[in-house]
């Protein structure tokens, strides 16, 4: 066999996936352009009462932001000890190690944990708080991940400068390699968010229900969102896809348009950081 | 002038794990001179700079023993703030590493962080410490622009000017131009000639010609221990040790 005959064969092989995914690709992009010009706009902002999906998509909107508000500072700070301070030993492995752990848990398991623990154990109900809190432990893994990464791409002759002027070790991290490190902590959360917004197993048992009067008051409500009225509708009641055609849109769009800023963002903070070139 | 002995090393050893880096160091660094620090790579000269402002500390499995006194207290002491310290003794580093900020940044921050100034005041440390480090004309209409957008040698002559900012005695510099063009390599000499004459300068270096025509004082460092120190002019015509005489004709290093 020659050796251009083998180059052909690792060619075709390679290709395939690549043509699997543009199949899943252009088959997904069918269905929006042939769904689009069915989905009435006015909708977002109508009740849920009067057949809209406007409690759903603040509803959503609160559960990423909670997430966000617990996961986001304990992530950061996480990576940041564990960058910075966490002795290399054994107890910092194992640190280590259940945050890959808690990365590949299956959201189901996420959330009857959550459901268990925020729910019954802490008493929290079916609600708004166990749904962050439940969401959070699905966010963490990506935030210290992603954050663990951006600092240490910042170059260590910054802090050791920092250091050498006089500057505790704490005011270097946090004024020197924390900025520095900034955009690619910004795009984890994002990534983190995008990670979680189209998630339905870890708030089906937490903190959603199907229709509610109005927004909640207290985080201690439950709330609609877009993935748990998906899931209710299409396997609890049967309604055939196409009804539901709208909130599938409205949150495809959102999690694709939360990935692509985390992008962009990583891409026009590259060219600010001449060290990452 | 040159002055009285600004710094004191008594018998100073270091060890990174089980490498002993530093073998009983002891010599005396004059006030408002340059002293260069030469030898071949790897024979502790870096190491000795860095015990000085005992940055030595932050590598893990570094112990240090003996003594360092700078104007005659012992900077290894318990009590001793490392902080205060690393302000007195300041350090410019091999290659030129300023802060991802503006050129005005980089030099306000050691004052900040020092609450040594603010507002009119902390623009006037800036200007005087730009124009100590010869800086100051190039940079004077651009001072919130990027520190990235200066050229080496002008990063480097920032990293001078950021360190001259919160006011120090001494200035180490770990080869300064090791990573620079000729003629920026000119300007920072001269700069560090001038610098001399205020601070209590010590630069390491393995380029022989630059230890020559910017000290006053040249030790020599090999495989960890100090084999000659003295005025630079008679090290480098009548060295003492055989070892300094064939590492200055070129025989090894």
């Amino acid at each position: 066999m020659s050796s251009k005959t083998g180059e052909r064969v690792v060619f075709a092989v390679l290709g395939v996936p690549m043509l699997i995914c543009m199949f899943i690709f252009s088959w997904i992009l069918t269905l929006l352009l042939t769904g689009i010009g069915t989905v009435r706009w006015e909708l977002l902002t109508v009740t849920v009462l009067r057949g809209g999906m406007f409690e759903m998509i603040v509803g959503t909107i609160y559960l990423l932001l909670g997430a966000v508000a617990v996961a986001g500072p304990i992530g950061i700070l996480a990576a940041i000890y564990l960058v910075e301070y966490a002795p290399s030993g054994r107890l910092t492995r194992v640190i280590d190690q259940a945050i890959n752990n808690l990365a590949g848990v299956p959201s189901i398991v996420i959330g009857l944990f959550g459901y268990t623990f925020f729910c019954r154990h802490l008493g929290l109900g079916v609600s708004l708080v166990a749904g962050w809190l439940t969401l959070a432990l699905m966010v963490l893994p990506i935030v210290i991940r992603g954050s663990e990464e951006a600092l240490r791409m910042v170059p260590a002759s910054f802090k050791e400068a920092a250091l050498a002027l006089g500057a505790t070790r704490w005011k270097a991290i946090s004024s020197i390699t924390l900025p520095a490190a900034a955009p690619g902590v910004v795009t984890s959360v994002i990534l983190g968010i995008a990670r979680v917004a189209g998630e339905t197993a870890a708030i089906l048992f937490t903190s959603c229900v199907l229709t509610a009067r109005g927004l909640p008051k207290t985080p201690l409500e439950p709330v609609m969102a877009l993935s748990y009225h998906l899931f209710v509708q299409i396997v609890a009641l049967g309604t055939p896809a196409q009804r539901v055609f709208g909130v599938a849109l409205v949150l495809f769009m959102t999690v694709v348009s939360l990935s692509l800023l985390a992008i962009i963002l990583r891409i026009r903070y590259r060219r600010r950081q001449p060290w990452l070139r | 002038m040159i002055g009285e002995a600004k710094i004191d090393i008594r018998n100073l050893n270091v060890w990174f794990r089980d490498n002993h880096v530093l073998k009983d160091i002891s010599f005396q660094i004059r006030e408002n001179a340059v002293t260069a620090i030469m030898g071949p790579s790897g024979c502790g000269k870096t190491t000795l700079i860095r015990a000085i402002n005992r940055m030595n500390d932050l590598i893990y499995g570094c112990r240090t023993s003996g003594e360092v006194y700078i104007d005659g207290y012992n900077i290894y002491d318990r009590n001793v703030n490392v902080y205060e310290l690393r302000r007195k003794v300041g350090m410019v580093f091999q290659k030129p590493n300023p802060f991802p900020k503006s050129i005005y940044e980089n030099v306000a921050f050691g004052p900040k962080i020092h609450k040594m100034a603010n507002g009119r005041e902390l623009d006037e440390v800036v200007e005087r410490s730009l124009r100590e480090a010869a800086l100051w004309d190039e940079v004077k209409d651009r001072l919130h622009d990027s520190a990235f957008n200066l050229s080496g040698g002008q990063q480097q002559r920032l990293c001078i000017a950021r360190a001259l900012a919160v006011k120090p005695e001494i200035i180490l510099m770990d080869e300064p131009c090791s990573s620079l063009d000729p003629a920026a390599t000119a300007k920072i000499e001269a700069l560090i000639r001038k610098l001399g004459k205020r601070y209590t300068v010590i630069v390491v270096t393995h380029n022989l010609q630059q230890a020559a025509r910017i000290s006053d004082f040249t030790a020599f460092l090999y495989m960890g221990r100090l084999i000659e120190y003295g005025d630079t002019k008679s090290v480098f015509e009548n060295p003492q040790s055989e070892l300094t005489e064939k590492y200055i004709t070129g025989k090894f290093g």
